[in-house]
């Protein structure tokens, strides 16, 4: 196996079986793929054809079945509990499809949480949140608490809370699917930006549009991964 | 290129602050969890004080007395037909059990000095008394032999009576005279005080005499005496009973011992501390069976706490929060919700004292109960608290997220 110092997320023959009673579900069927430091890649796909299962494998928040998964030449599946915590924690941003943002947090407060907990002190970590806010537009809704937040104005803290620590992957389930087209071009304009940076991005989308702005495309079917270059 | 290592940690006052958030938007479940605790705690306090109250009395009964003292006294209020006598005095000293006995009379009259005058008690005593009542003195002498055998006409009294007669300047009348029943005597001494008994009439308020004084005097050779014989050990006290029951029941063949009133001072004490060790032990079943009770309240809010935020555990531990964070996160909302029910459980508790005064349950509030209820309290926490927050934290990060 030859490592490749360029290659962030290095996943080989990922296969992530879930047992309903006797039933055994397959939903990543033998899933090799190879992200690259400094890419931008989409995930496609019909709903139900396990995009989020994929996405919640590569952010270190699931096991696979069986399989290899190497992140940064780490390897996750093997890594020990405090380090998984620590890398999800410094490495990697996640924009969850369902935002999860603390309901009793304000929204300054939910942005500065991974910095919280990587030992930041307050002033920092009020100082970078409010930095990301107000890229996000959102410089207006520091002390609102989600449930008083819009769909799409929550999108944006929980793209915020997942770029607020300069993870060098950022992974995104639908980061645009509740914002119009005008938030949504922001969010994307956003997205290249860290991109340029150096950032290393995967979003997962439903939209050809967005798709179609980006570099790399993986398509998954039937727990089957496509290139699509 | 750099691997994350494990040791940054969320910082305390950061926790704290999120667990404080957490609690504020649970204000009623939050207080109705410490309910438990604040009653678990106020008893346990109580029971500390109760308990240092009953032992302070003992002890303070210990001090006016010594424990070997035998009282033997008249059991009729009224005209007593068969009183005790020299004779059985002498007789009870033949015992081997009995150190020493000697009798007291006690009279009660107008003791007047400058132009002031105050009904009171006085006693006729042996020297032999003041010590078998701790009786020390303040200023002056104490009775002695010589004043006996000569029925020198002195007195010495007890600090508070001293007080009332001179209004404050107590030390001005040692050296003075006064009038017992219009008969003259010179004070000599004053006793250090002793403390209030609880049962009326204190040795503080009274005048002592010698016992020869007293019968030639004031109180006539029909005065009719009681009896103070002491044990010659804490052992023999029980034995020396018997002997003078065998004495009183020879003595006095109309009556036999049953007219007369035998206590004494050991046994009683011991039944006084026995009872308030009783009343502790019950106390302390009933304020554990409460902190349990309120630890399983503890335990179930805690975990439906844990299964509503499931989710929000999830969403930490993506965002990197450890397995050890979780879990001080939830062990600190169990502590602190336990610990300020247990600091309003001991300001409940304090304010309670003086109601068991009211019903006269010596209870005396201490340091040690504070530490002990707040102690206990947040040991319910942290017992009560673990299992959940443990469950909490143990959860794998997906799993947690799908938790609906
Ligand atoms: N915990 C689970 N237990 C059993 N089956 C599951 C579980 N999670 C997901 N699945 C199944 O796995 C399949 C893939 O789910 P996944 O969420 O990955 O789809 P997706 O591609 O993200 O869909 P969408 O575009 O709608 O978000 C679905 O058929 C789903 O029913
Ligand atoms: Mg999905």
């Amino acid at each position: 196996m030859i490592e490749n110092p360029k290659c962030v997320i290095d996943a080989r023959n990922i296969v992530k079986i879930y047992q309903n009673g006797c039933e055994e579900l397959k939903v990543l069927d033998d899933i090799s793929l190879q992200v690259l430091k400094n890419d931008f890649s989409v995930i496609l796909g019909p709903s139900g054809s396990g995009k989020s299962t994929l996405m919640n494998i590569l952010g270190c928040l699931d096991l696979p079945t069986s399989g290899q998964y190497f992140l940064d030449n780490t390897d996750i599946l093997n890594a020990k509990e405090n380090q998984l915590a620590a890398i999800r924690n410094q490495k990697i941003g996640f924009v969850f499809q369902k935002f999860n943002l603390m309901p009793r947090l304000t929204a300054l407060q939910n942005v500065m949480l991974p910095l919280l907990y990587r030992g930041v002190n307050e002033e920092e970590a009020i100082e970078k949140a409010k930095e990301k806010l107000d890229l996000l537009g959102l410089a207006d809704r520091l002390s609102h608490r989600p449930p008083e937040l819009s769909g799409g104005q929550q999108q944006r803290v929980a793209i915020a809370r997942a770029i607020v620590g300069n993870p060098h992957l950022l992974l995104a389930d639908e980061p645009t699917g509740n914002l119009d087209s005008k938030s949504s071009a922001g969010a994307m304009e956003i997205f290249k930006e860290l991109n340029c940076q150096g950032n290393t991005i995967v979003i997962i989308t439903h939209d050809v549009e967005v798709a179609e702005q980006v570099e790399k495309m993986f398509y998954i079917r039937d727990g089957k991964i496509y290139d699509k270059d | 290129m750099f691997i994350p290592e494990a040791g940054d940690y969320l910082k305390l006052r950061q926790l704290i602050k999120i667990v404080l958030i957490n609690i504020y938007h649970n204000k009623t479940r939050s207080l109705l969890t410490t309910l438990g605790v604040i009653v678990g705690t106020a008893t346990i306090f109580l029971v500390v004080a109760i308990g240092n109250g009953g032992e302070a009395q003992v002890n303070e009964q210990y001090s006016r007395l010594n424990v070997g003292t035998v009282i033997v006294m008249p059991a009729s209020r009224g005209r007593v037909v068969d009183p005790l006598t020299e004779n059985d005095v002498h007789l009870f000293m033949e015992s081997d059990n009995i150190a020493n006995a000697f009798p007291v009379l006690q009279g009660s009259g107008d003791i007047n000095y400058d132009n002031y005058t105050q009904g009171s008690r006085f006693m006729a005593i042996y020297p032999e008394f003041q010590a078998s009542n701790h009786l020390t003195i303040e200023q002056g002498r104490e009775l002695n032999q010589e004043d006996e055998s000569r029925s020198n006409r002195c007195a010495v009294l007890g600090a508070e009576l001293a007080n009332t007669l001179t209004d404050g300047y107590a030390s001005e009348i040692v050296g003075q005279s006064i009038n017992i029943n219009n008969r003259k005597f010179e004070v000599v001494g004053i006793y250090s005080r002793v403390g209030d008994g609880g049962s009326g009439m204190s040795n503080d308020d009274s005048a002592f005499i010698p016992y020869s004084t007293g019968r030639k005097y004031l109180l006539g050779s029909r005065a009719n005496p009681i009896i103070m014989a002491q044990a010659t050990g804490l052992e023999t006290v029980q034995s020396a009973l018997q002997d003078i029951k065998a004495v009183l029941d020879e003595t006095h063949r109309m009556g036999g011992a049953e007219q007369f009133r035998i206590m004494d001072a050991g046994s009683r004490l011991v039944a006084a501390q026995e009872s308030a060790r009783t009343m502790s032990m019950l106390l302390l079943s009933v304020a554990a069976i409460v902190l349990v009770v309120s630890g399983i309240g503890i335990m179930n809010v805690m975990f439906v706490t844990v299964k509503e935020r499931t989710k929000e555990i999830g969403t930490l531990k993506a965002i990197g929060a450890k397995k050890s964070e979780i879990l001080y996160q939830f062990l600190v909302e169990a502590i602190l919700i336990s610990l300020a029910g247990g600091i309003l459980g001991v300001i409940i508790g304090y304010s309670t004292v003086p109601v068991l005064e009211f019903f006269e349950l010596p209870a005396l509030p201490s340091i040690s109960g504070v530490l002990i209820g707040l102690i206990f309290s947040v040991i319910t926490g942290v017992f009560f608290g673990f299992y959940p927050a443990m469950k909490a934290a143990e959860l794998n990060p997906i799993d947690a997220l799908s938790y609906e």
